[in-house]
């Protein structure tokens, strides 16, 4: 059984630091964060679902393969890390992000060693149990496998993300799996001559990990100087001959002799007022203090959510201190949200909502935000990116869809093209003359009195703001239609579609769904009402509270802890009946509807707790329902290995629906009646089939 | 326990296909070459071409009938085979029955007035403006395109405006405009567009401008010299490999387009956009500058352009400067005489210093011209001839029109 937790902790350890690589290594949208999920799951699914046939005609339950697959474990994941690392720049061009079927593809087969072998594992372990105890109960190694899930989620979000580098943490979590092999082996009474040898091979592969851990090779970067591994990512800097280059997850973020972004993000904005007492910095660009300290503000405050960043841009003069400069550490919305001061200038310089937890930088809801926090006549300013001599259908629609949700809150609204679009946003009339506003400020600059006639022509500037579609939907909190104008940029940037994935996904789901037995699919549209609730939860929760990383750590520890008491009342109920599985359908629907009832409506006014509370209460359920489904099952190997499997399966497909189609596309209280809708058919279908 | 029923070779055997399953996913991927696909050359669109041809069509311009109906397009070196119902690599040829249209006649998808500079043309009408159309297609795919979204997109998938070669040319001249420049996208693909505005401009006294990749053949180029006043055209790389790593293309049309621009008498410009980490390379670059030389004479502009992360090539760091201001030096050691660096306000090797005395003879900041040392077409100290087109200045300051603009303001 300790091999189980050692494995829940490996498994949960390995899956958040590998999503983490692949951020750093493709693109960081919600389409490839769901996909990289998805895969974890339904891989491990595939690894459960096969391993009863697995078991019986390859490679029989015994002790001695139980070492194999925890050695195994152990080792596969500091493999896996660095197989991403070289094959990324060797099946790919150094330099290029890639597109979605090249990221599902690449990531099902360097994930797919170890999440087939770790699905494996837990209905093997049972297997072995079973050698001994036959009569021994499905459900205490699911429970076993949640204690160590919530082990390594707890593991991860408090200690390993803030003090480990990622090779470092992955020989700590894996550690402790050879440990657990060594006591199994003691056990079976199996030769040492065969397993201290391999055990030092593994150790010393461990322990190789960590002295290549800010390796990753690359072209074109130059000479890595700086490497941190923050909670919110992995900041790099490269340096090549007299340049610094800041990357942020491979994309670079700043470098050094790049006045055009600094001028630009400063200078448009702040060239519209004549006196400037506060001005406000989400987060920046290299060089923008030094142009914002030409208008001579009484006061900058630069909001920047990651410290390690903040630290980072400073140190290697990305940005450079002025006295009347102070740095806060929090995330801008909830910084606004819960300040009192008032600026005469907000400049944004964040990146375009690949992510939900971006795209609460560009909604209705806080631009109305950010106007409350402005002067009378203050400006508010931001930039998206732009484009040289055509705007683009969907880049139409995305400005477009900005635009719709800046005009209710500011009388005055300029586009200004080029590189990047830039919105100046105010109640007072704003002006495209920058040369000229800047001329009578006496404030001089490299880039825009040179450049700016010459890109920004009359004509362009106002084919630009001509451009706006008025149709195009407001981007909402609750309903980003923009990060659905933006993944249909992205496919289309790699001339791709989903749609054949989709299909494909659609027609082995039916297949899949229609081998299930009912109460096996009430466990798989549990893990898909789950998975989905916990991703409703965490975008909501971000939304009205803002992004801090341990509390969302601490909503998914609670979304797992939830479903040990909830499974071990499960395995007390004697009477194991469908009945209890309808009713605990009931309760995740009625918990549902309470969410999109009073919570939703009340979210910004809530304390934290009720959503931690909420989260505890649904897990509980799902995991009060498992035991229950499994027995009536039959409680069999085979029975357990479907059952997990199904869980797994529904977890996968629910991640990517929900973040992927669901909240983009139709916003979050449709999704979550959607999710609803889903467990209500399974209420039916455990109704009609299973009867009373 | 009956453990030891799992044999000790068993045991080891297993725990070795479990550490090198992670490599075998590798023999998995559809590409094997180390570092990528060697060559992201385009493809031909089968069955792709539109069932009925649009308003804007109009038979191509040098192409050659085969059997069954097939046509080879005889534009670029890409030599488009296409059946009927084909379209062609640049997305905007096609084949309907037995014919090779162009899908591009009169309908551009952009359409501005650019400074000179910008295209960028030094030594051509220095601080003119320029009427610059571009309709949709390519026949490169290069991973940095700025333009990708019409380089890279069907003449159906893009807005568009209509303006046939005529309206063109009435357009350029009430914009005030002294030339017409085919840019943007690539304008070997609208050639046929091109052409016919070209001959409409040069009969309104309008010059033309061509800024393209010089990947076309030698037949068409010819008739194309014949209405040309002046031309920027990429140079890469000096690598075939890098050309089909980095572009779908290869390096020797280009080469060849230069020498034929040469030979015509064309005034040209060359530009290389310094890609982090590939074009780089200081012995390509020496043996690029010895071609120039070489082929073409030390007396053609070299522009080496800072390097930005843009559409699929955007996890690399821009250009660092002191690069650009080492091969600039590099350039001029060997011999070429007229070197710039572009993309990096305030750099010094935006300005143009006479080859022979060495002194200032055009300061530019930006796309203003604050100081002007050229009379005639040559050096005001010392009398050098200076190669390009240049206004008829006395010397002084150059006031570019796009100065006054017109102001912008909400409300």
């Amino acid at each position: 059984m300790t091999a189980v937790v050692a494995t829940g902790v490996s498994s949960v350890v390995t899956q958040l630091y590998t999503i983490r690589e692949f951020l750093s290594q493709f693109q960081g949208n919600e389409i490839v964060i769901a996909l990289f999920l998805f895969n974890w799951l339904i891989i491990g699914a595939m690894g459960t679902y096969t391993a009863h046939g697995v078991a019986r005609h390859i490679a029989p339950a015994r002790l001695t393969g139980l070492v194999a697959v925890l050695l195994a474990l152990a080792v596969l994941p500091t493999i896996q890390l660095l197989t991403i690392r070289l094959l990324r720049t060797s099946l790919f061009i150094p330099g290029v992000s890639v597109g979605f079927y090249h990221v599902l593809l690449f990531s099902f087969l360097t994930m797919a060693p170890y999440a087939l072998l770790v699905g494996f594992a837990l209905p093997y372990s049972l297997f072995i149990l079973r050698l001994a105890r036959p009569d021994y109960p499905g459900n205490r190694i699911y429970i076993t496998d949640n204690f160590g899930d919530v082990c390594g989620g707890a593991l991860f979000s408090f200690v390993l993300v803030s003090y480990c580098a990622p090779f470092t943490a992955l020989a700590i979590a894996n550690g402790l799996l050879v440990l657990c092999a060594l006591a199994v082996c003691h056990i079976a009474g199996i030769s040492r001559k065969v397993y201290v040898p391999v055990s030092v091979v593994i150790i010393f592969i461990l322990g190789a990990g960590t002295l290549v851990e800010s390796w990753t090779p690359g072209a074109g970067r130059g000479k890595l100087v700086h490497t941190t591994e923050s909670p919110y990512g992995r900041l790099q800097v490269y340096r090549q001959h007299d340049q610094y280059a800041l990357f942020s997850d491979g994309m670079p973020q700043f470098s050094s002799h790049d006045p055009i972004s600094a001028e630009e993000s400063s200078h448009y904005p702040l060239s519209q007022l004549r006196r400037i007492d506060q001005v406000l910095l989400i987060s920046g660009v290299g060089g923008i203090l030094t142009q914002v300290r030409k208008h001579q503000p009484k006061g900058i405050d630069y909001v920047e959510l990651d410290p390690e960043a903040a630290i980072t841009q400073i140190a290697y003069g990305f940005l450079t201190p002025v006295n009347t400069l102070e740095v806060i550490y929090a995330d801008a919305r909830a910084y606004l949200n819960r300040t009192d001061k008032r600026y005469d200038a907000v400049i944004m310089n964040l990146p375009e909502p690949v992510t939900f937890r971006i795209n609460r930088f560009y909604t209705s809801g806080f631009f109305r935000l950010v106007k409350s926090r402005l002067s009378s006549n203050g400006v508010f300013s931001f930039s998206f990116s732009g484009f040289d001599n055509y705007l683009g259908e969907h880049h139409r629609q995305k400005i477009s869809s900005i635009y719709n949700s800046l005009a209710p809150h500011f009388q005055h609204v300029l586009l200004l093209p080029g590189e990047k679009i830039y919105f100046l946003c105010s109640n007072a009339p704003v002006s495209s003359q920058i040369p000229d506003l800047l001329a009578k400020k006496n404030v001089g600059t490299e880039y825009i009195d040179a450049y700016f006639s010459g890109n920004l022509t009359p004509e362009r500037i106002s084919s630009l703001n001509q451009s706006i579609d008025p149709g195009t939907p407001e981007n909402l909190d609750l309903s980003p239609y923009l990060m659905t104008l933006m993944f249909s940029q992205w496919f289309d940037k790699y001339d791709m579609s989903p749609t054949v994935f989709i299909a494909v996904l659609c027609l082995l789901c039916l297949v899949y769904l229609s081998r299930l037995r009912p109460e096996t699919f009430v466990l798989f549209a549990t893990g898909w009402v789950t998975m989905g609730n916990e991703i409703l939860v965490i975008f909501a929760f971000q939304l009205f509270f803002g992004y801090i990383y341990l509390q969302i750590g601490l909503i998914i520890t609670v979304f797992l802890a939830g479903l040990l008491p909830g499974a071990l009342y499960g395995g007390r109920i004697k009477h194991r009946h469908p009945f209890w599985l309808k009713i605990t359908d009931g309760a995740i629907c009625f918990l549902m509807v309470f969410f999109m009832v009073f919570i939703l409506p009340a979210a910004d006014r809530l304390p934290v707790s009720v959503y931690l509370a909420y989260g505890f209460c649904v897990s509980i359920v799902c995991g009060f329902q498992f035991p229950l489904a499994l027995s009536i099952g039959g409680g069999g190997n085979s029975a357990v290995a479907h059952s997990f499997s199904a869980d797994l399966m529904g977890a996968a497909i629910g991640t990517l629906i929900t973040s992927v189609i669901m909240i983009p596309l139709f916003g979050i209280q449709p999704t979550a009646m959607v999710l609803v809708g889903f467990k209500l058919i399974s209420l039916g279908t455990i109704h009609i089939f299973a009867g009373d | 326990m009956d453990s030891m029923s799992w044999s000790r070779r068993r045991f080891i055997g297993c725990t070795a296909v479990m550490l090198c399953s992670a490599g075998s996913s590798m023999a998995l991927w559809p590409f094997s070459t180390p570092g990528g696909p060697s060559d992201i050359h385009g493809r031909i669109f089968k069955g792709d071409a539109p069932k009925t041809l649009w308003k804007w069509s109009h038979e191509a311009y040098a192409y050659r009938k085969l059997s069954k109906d097939r046509v080879v397009c005889g534009i670029c070196p890409n030599r488009c085979l296409l059946s009927p119902g084909d379209r062609s690599v640049c997305r905007s040829k096609v084949n309907v029955a037995g014919k090779l249209y162009s899908l591009t006649y009169g309908n551009p998808c952009a359409v501005h007035v650019d400074p000179i500079e910008k295209k960028p043309l030094f030594h051509f009408l220095p601080a003119s403006r320029t009427f610059s159309i571009a309709a949709a297609g390519c026949n490169f795919r290069c991973l940095n395109c700025q333009n990708w979204e019409i380089s890279q997109a069907k003449p159906h998938e893009v807005r568009h405006s209509e303006l046939f070669p005529d309206q063109a040319v009435e357009q350029a001249l009430n914009a005030g405009v002294r030339s017409i420049a085919y840019t943007y996208s690539e304008p070997v693909t609208f050639f046929e567009y091109m052409m016919s505005t070209a001959s409409a401009a040069k009969a309104g006294g309008l010059k033309n401008l061509w800024i393209s990749n010089g990947y076309i053949n030698q037949k068409p180029l010819l008739d194309l010299c014949k209405v040309l006043d002046a031309a920027n055209v990429n140079l890469k790389s000096y690598s075939d490999k890098l050309y089909m790593k980095l572009n779908g293309g290869q390096l020797q049309p280009v080469l060849n387009t230069f020498k034929t621009l040469h030979d015509q008498g064309i005034h040209f410009e060359m530009t290389t956009l310094m890609v982090t980490g590939y074009v780089d390379d200081p012995d390509m670059f020496k043996r690029m500058c010895e071609w120039i030389l070489t082929a073409t004479g030390p007396d053609h502009p070299l522009h080496l352009l800072r390097f930005f992360p843009r559409y699929k090539l955007e996890r690399l760091p821009p250009t660092p400067v002191s690069v650009l201001t080492r091969f600039r030096e590099i350039a001029m050691a060997e011999g070429i005489r007229y070197v710039y660096v572009g993309n990096v306000p305030g750099h010094d090797g935006n300005n143009t210093y006479c080859h022979q005395c060495h002194r200032l003879l055009v300061e530019r900041r930006g796309y203003h011209i604050p100081t002007f040392n050229i009379s005639g077409q040559h050096c005001k100290f010392c009398g050098t001839q200076i190669p390009g087109v240049w206004n008829d200045h006395s010397g002084g300051q150059i006031q570019n029109p796009n100065t006054a603009g017109r102001e912008m303001v909400t409300g």
